[in-house]
């Protein structure tokens, strides 16, 4: 042992280190948030609560085409299809079960038309599993309750474009993830 | 009235009742002040080491969550009061009252400033070593009588621990006593005055090391929270107890930090001693209020030196417990004897 060592040993020194580094700290602020009293809005594009998007005459802008049920990984969504009056495709049911959903995003990016979205609602708790097995009324009721008014526009300019023919993501568009595709040549 | 009482009783009863009221109601004082500061000793506590982990601290029930205390006894006092099937009861049942009366009986030979203790007897160090010895009773018992391995192994640990800092203890406190020439609290304060800045920790510098780490140790707090480690042992002697036998661990361990804060305050630190132009310029009412509180501000610095080294190092091993306590501060503890001897004998003028 150096008698610089032992000197150290001695006096304490990584103790005392140990000690300052605590007392500052004493009188930095505090991290903790305070959750139920004060609560941090989420972040845009945050994924919460899905919702079911509303066309400008208050209809259903899904059509059942099933690409989100497809491209579901843990395969949550179920669309039930029947034949309209007219010989088209009508939306009989579109369910979630939202236990099983992982909120990956893929739903919407896979959307050709903007119809399934992912709001900032998380404050869903309930006691029942049927509270969290989403039908399409309930789907569409969260569209009101969550992204009512320019809310939703916004989300759809933001965090939703279709794909190009090429599968690379639009112009200027924010994706869910950083990752950009390689361009085909 | 007193003819009367000195009639049935016998000469000088009246003053014997009048003694035995005045003990009563200084014993109430006492418990209940050190009572209310065992309570907020814990909320400080949990606020000081929040803080020092980044966090808040209790905030929820009242202002600054000051009624938290509170809130904690009233809901230890209505829990469920579990024994296990297999544990020794009556040795289950005295456990934690041993344990409590050893840290509360202490109290009585603290004096808190000048003239008021409940009982100035001349051996009032050596009562306080005896007390906290009888304290480890409370909780070698508790850990065998509660048939688990957890309470045995803490109660174990707890057994070797004390039996090892307390003879470190003692012999750090035998350089004060040298220096003061008295077993009894008030004198050592009082033979104080005439040192540098008041205080025995500057010529008993290594005496006031060995105790501190010695206190630390006996009061089972971090870095020497072997007994209840509760990553090895859920929590060490009292894991079987619960309600308000649990309630009277917690209480013992936190009187038994304030006691060993009052001593370090008295025996190294002063005690209520104030600079001699204070006491000569007021009041001798006001200088005595002034001494409580330089007492009470060194037993809180104390306290939240407590609190400050448990924020901030890990528990020591078991063998390094041991170690510390066999290897380094006991012969240390002697060296400061015999040092202190030595420098007594040779520079009488200048100590």
């Amino acid at each position: 042992m150096t008698s610089g060592k032992f000197l150290r040993t001695v006096f304490f020194v990584e103790i005392l280190k140990g000690l300052g580094v605590t007392f500052r700290t004493l009188f930095t602020p505090p991290v903790t948030r305070r959750y139920p009293k004060v609560k941090v809005p989420a972040k845009p594009g945050f994924r919460g609560l899905h919702a079911l998007a509303k066309n400008a005459d208050g209809k259903l802008k899904c059509v059942g085409c099933g690409l989100c049920g497809a491209y579901c990984p843990s395969k949550c969504i179920y669309i039930y299809t029947v034949e309209g009056e007219d010989h088209n495709k009508v939306v009989d049911r579109y369910e979630i079960d939202v236990l099983r959903c992982i909120f990956c995003g893929f739903c919407v990016e896979a959307c050709p038309f903007g119809a399934i979205t992912l709001s900032e609602h998380y404050e869903y708790s309930n006691s029942s599993r049927q509270a969290f097995y989403m039908t399409k009324d309930k789907l569409l009721e969260n569209w009101d309750k969550y992204f009512a008014g320019p809310k939703g526009e916004r989300y759809f300019r933001d965090f939703w474009q279709p794909k190009s023919g090429n599968f690379t993501g639009g112009e200027g568009q924010a994706m869910f993830s950083k990752v950009k595709l390689k361009e085909k040549k | 009235m007193k003819e009367m009482v000195d009639g049935i009783i016998g000469a000088g009863g009246f003053q014997m009742i009048i003694n035995i009221v005045i003990i009563l109601l200084k014993i109430a004082a006492v418990v209940a002040v050190a009572l209310l500061h065992v309570a907020y000793a814990t909320y400080w506590e949990r606020k000081v080491i929040g803080h020092m982990q980044v966090r808040l601290g209790p905030r929820e029930v009242g202002p600054f969550g000051l009624f938290q205390p509170f809130a904690d006894g009233i809901k230890l006092f209505f829990k469920e009061d579990i024994i296990p099937a297999n544990a020794d009861k009556p040795l289950f049942y005295i456990a934690p009252v041993i344990f409590f009366v050893a840290a509360l009986t202490s109290l009585s030979v603290l004096p808190f400033f000048d003239g008021f203790v409940i009982a100035n007897i001349n051996v009032g160090i050596l009562f306080l070593f005896a007390m906290s010895s009888l304290g480890a009773y409370g909780i070698v018992l508790s850990g065998w009588s509660s048939n688990s391995k957890y309470a045995f192994l803490g109660g174990m640990r707890s057994a070797s621990q004390i039996i090892s800092y307390e003879i470190a203890m003692g012999l750090s406190l035998v350089g004060v006593m040298m220096l003061a020439g008295s077993l009894n609290l008030t004198d050592i304060v009082k033979a104080q005055q005439q040192y540098p800045l008041g205080v025995f920790a500057i010529p008993q510098i290594l005496g006031f090391f060995v105790f501190v780490v010695a206190a630390f140790a006996e009061t089972n707090r971090l870095p020497f929270d072997l007994p209840e480690a509760e990553s090895e042992l859920v929590a060490g002697y009292f894991t079987e107890y619960s309600g308000f036998r649990f309630a009277l661990f917690f209480l013992g361990e936190y009187t038994g930090m304030l006691i060993m804060s009052a001593i370090a305050a008295l025996c190294f630190l002063g005690g209520w001693g104030l600079p001699a132009f204070i006491t000569a310029n007021v009041p001798h009412i006001l200088a005595q209020v002034l001494g409580l509180f330089w007492f009470l501000i060194k037993v809180y610095a104390f306290m939240f030196f407590y609190y400050w080294i448990r924020a901030t190092l890990p528990r020591y091993r078991y063998d390094q417990l041991m170690a510390i306590g066999w290897k380094l501060l006991i012969p240390l503890a002697l060296a400061n004897i015999v040092l202190t001897g030595l420098v007594k004998i040779w520079v009488k003028g200048i100590l």
